[in-house]
């Protein structure tokens, strides 16, 4: 299985390739640095999350509420601002606000063992009543000159965002935990299987709560983000990111059964959706046209590796159901 | 041992009850709210969530979902009114829709059934690509009330004794699945499906054929409800149905069909779609931020889940001779 999966990400990473190739073949204006800065803004804060997801995912675990936790963390900081903070101190409590989020996850996954599909199909809802019971119908727009020229800004003699330097550290770290550390191994043991992960001495409750609050606080720093590149906090922004977040990792070669991953899999998925879409978009073809490319992409990503097994096998395969319930679906690999 | 049973056998019992004292709260606090449209308009409301919720049910009953639902029928609800008015009948327009849920679901139900692929996956694919040929389909055009079937837009407006016929239309298809699932053998086998899959494979269950034909009838409903949805709103354009889908399994979760599968009632779903839309309109009625609404929604979830979880934790120690579902 993960000698199939890594072949999957080297697809995933072939297809970025292929995509940048074709998008500067079909579209003129595509293969400039104006452009391609435009994709990474595009994309950084679908990044940093997917960052995040991705350890939930491998874990065995969902978080459906990640883009209204993006959305609470930028409110309170433009709540905190509002009400006089100086605005330093508001992205602090815009982070917390996140990592709170994460944590109240966490507590009823892990504490009060209820699934993570439905809890957090509920606080999606819960985060999103809670910005607009912060900020009303009222966005908060005037934000500080300078905090507002680092998020138009470009880093000093060359053409990236300074968006790119949060990402490439958070990403660096990611990729560093996930695949070089013990805390990585045992979110990739819990995936596998969580009941033999607990017999071998691993935290199971203990790691999945972490992984929780840094889901929440990756989406709280996503917050932060997102409020300095469009200078406002908003009520009603990012609404609907999270199936949107959800299937580029999943493209990337996350497995939903759990237990497979990798964080380059992944950042190769989301920048070949931002890149396609600018694609799409500079020659002309409508938005819809990535929704469906998206759709089929994201089927392709289940349907093909089903298929080289089968090809590779020649045998029937043992039924599985590959559902997410991996606490009570364990041993069925 | 009987009270508990009586509880067991009740889960949609204290969401019942839940709607009641929201109502009548809501009456008391704002009498306004009793003689004037507020309890008709939560019959109205629901109906299109109520409707793709029974669907759903089935789905969630095996341990799967379906995330399509609400790409679906905003585009069914679209087809309809373009048919209509490319001269094609209202049975025309009808029959197009159908066959567009029908495509859907089984598209959906043969990944899921035969090739085995994890259905949030599945399903998350085809929501995106019902969207995208249905906004390409759309594309800058709407369908406005003249284009509506005067037979879908007359039992949109219309009622009977004063319920809305829409309401009725979910109240006929909750009771006949109601009991399908109860009575029929195939009802059965969603929730023994549901309970253990691999079990329900040695038992001889076809287990595969259950899958696909509940994903068939869940694709069949939600085409339909494009219907419903048209008669509802008499205008359908790119963004009809954006996600609704987060919204029809937060319905039958606070209707105690549970995630995890095996358990739960079609009716159990109606009444949590009733009782989330009641929530709103109190909370529009009393003069609350509406602001609050979504908050309100997300805790009810919560606390039905954590319900569930106590129910359950309650099942495994208490009925160690028997299994009796439900």
């Amino acid at each position: 299985m993960s000698r199939l999966s890594f072949s999957w990400d080297k697809g995933v990473a072939l297809f970025l390739v292929l995509a940048v190739m074709w998008g500067t073949l079909v579209a003129d204006n595509f293969a400039n640095t104006s452009n391609l800065a435009f994709v990474l803004r595009d994309v950084t804060e679908f990044a940093i999350i997917a960052l995040a997801m991705t350890f939930l995912i491998i874990s065995g675990e969902i978080d459906l509420s990640v883009a209204s936790t993006l959305n609470l963390a930028s409110a309170s900081t433009g709540f905190l601002f509002r009400e006089g903070l100086p605005f330093e101190v508001a992205m602090v409590g815009g982070l917390l606000v996140g990592l709170a989020c994460g944590l109240f996850n966490g507590f009823l996954v892990t504490k009060l063992g209820l699934p993570s599909l439905a809890v957090t199909i509920a606080t999606l809802a819960l985060y999103r009543g809670l910005s607009f019971a912060l900020l009303g119908n009222q966005p908060v727009n005037q934000l500080p000159d300078f905090w507002i020229s680092i998020g138009y800004g470009k880093i000093p003699g060359t053409f990236l965002p300074w968006s790119t330097i949060v990402l490439v550290i958070l990403a660096a770290i990611a990729w560093f935990i996930l695949h070089h550390t013990r805390f990585g191994r045992w979110t990739f043991a819990i995936g596998v299987n969580a009941e033999a992960a607990k017999f071998s001495g691993i935290p199971v409750q203990r790691t999945k709560m972490t992984l929780f609050a840094m889901t929440g606080l990756m989406s709280g720093v996503a917050g932060i983000v997102y409020t300095l590149r469009f200078a406002s906090a908003s009520p009603d922004g990012a609404v609907g990111f999270e199936l949107s977040i959800i299937a580029a990792t999943l493209f990337g070669g996350v497995s939903i059964a759990g237990g497979v991953g990798t964080i380059w899999g992944v950042l190769a998925a989301v920048f070949s959706l931002g890149v396609i879409r600018s694609a799409l978009q500079l020659s002309g073809f409508s938005a819809n046209s990535l929704l469906m490319v998206s759709g089929g992409l994201l089927l392709i990503s289940v349907i093909a590796p089903r298929v080289t097994e089968a090809l590779r096998n020649r045998k029937p395969a043992a039924a599985k159901t590959n559902t997410k319930k991996t606490l009570r679906e364990v041993g069925n690999e | 041992m009987t009270s508990l049973k009586q509880l067991l056998t009740a889960r949609e019992m204290p969401v019942f009850i839940a709607i009641l004292v929201v109502v009548i709260a809501t009456g008391v606090a704002k009498p306004t709210f009793f003689s004037a449209t507020g309890v008709i308009d939560i019959l109205l409301g629901v109906s299109i969530v109520a409707i793709l919720a029974i669907g759903q049910t089935f789905v969630i009953v095996m341990r799967h979902i379906d995330l399509s639902v609400g790409s679906l029928i905003g585009f069914t609800s679209f087809v309809i009114g373009d048919l209509y008015d490319k001269g094609y009948g209202t049975v025309g327009a009808l029959a197009g829709a159908l066959a567009i849920g029908l495509i859907v679901g089984a598209a959906n139900g043969f990944l899921v059934a035969y090739m085995k692929l994890p259905s949030l996956v599945v399903t998350l694919g085809s929501l995106y690509i019902v969207r995208g040929i249905f906004s390409d389909y759309a594309f800058g055009r709407t369908v406005t009330a003249a284009m509506v079937p005067p037979e879908v837009s007359w039992i949109g407006l219309n009622r009977l004794f004063g319920i809305p016929y829409l309401f009725l239309i979910g109240l006929l298809l909750v009771a006949v699945s109601g009991v399908a699932m109860r009575r029929l053998r195939q009802g059965r086998d969603l929730y023994a499906i549901g309970s253990n899959p691999q079990a329900a494979e040695l038992a001889g269950i076809p287990v595969a054929r259950r899958v696909f034909g509940a994903f068939v009838i869940n694709g069949a409903i939600a085409g339909l409800a494009g219907a419903v949805m048209l008669g509802r709103f008499s205008q359908a354009n790119a963004n009809s149905g954006l996600a609704l889908e987060l919204f029809v399994v937060a319905a039958c979760v606070v209707g105690g069909v549970t995630i995890a599968g095996g358990s739960g009632s079609v009716w159990g779903a109606f009444l949590g779609a009733i009782l989330l839309q009641s929530i709103t309109r109190a909370i529009g009625a009393l003069g609350i931020p509406q602001f609050w609404q979504q908050a309100f929604n997300g805790g009810l979830i919560i606390l039905a889940i954590a319900f569930d979880k106590y129910l359950n934790s309650r099942v495994k120690t208490t009925t160690i001779m028997g299994s009796k579902d439900e």
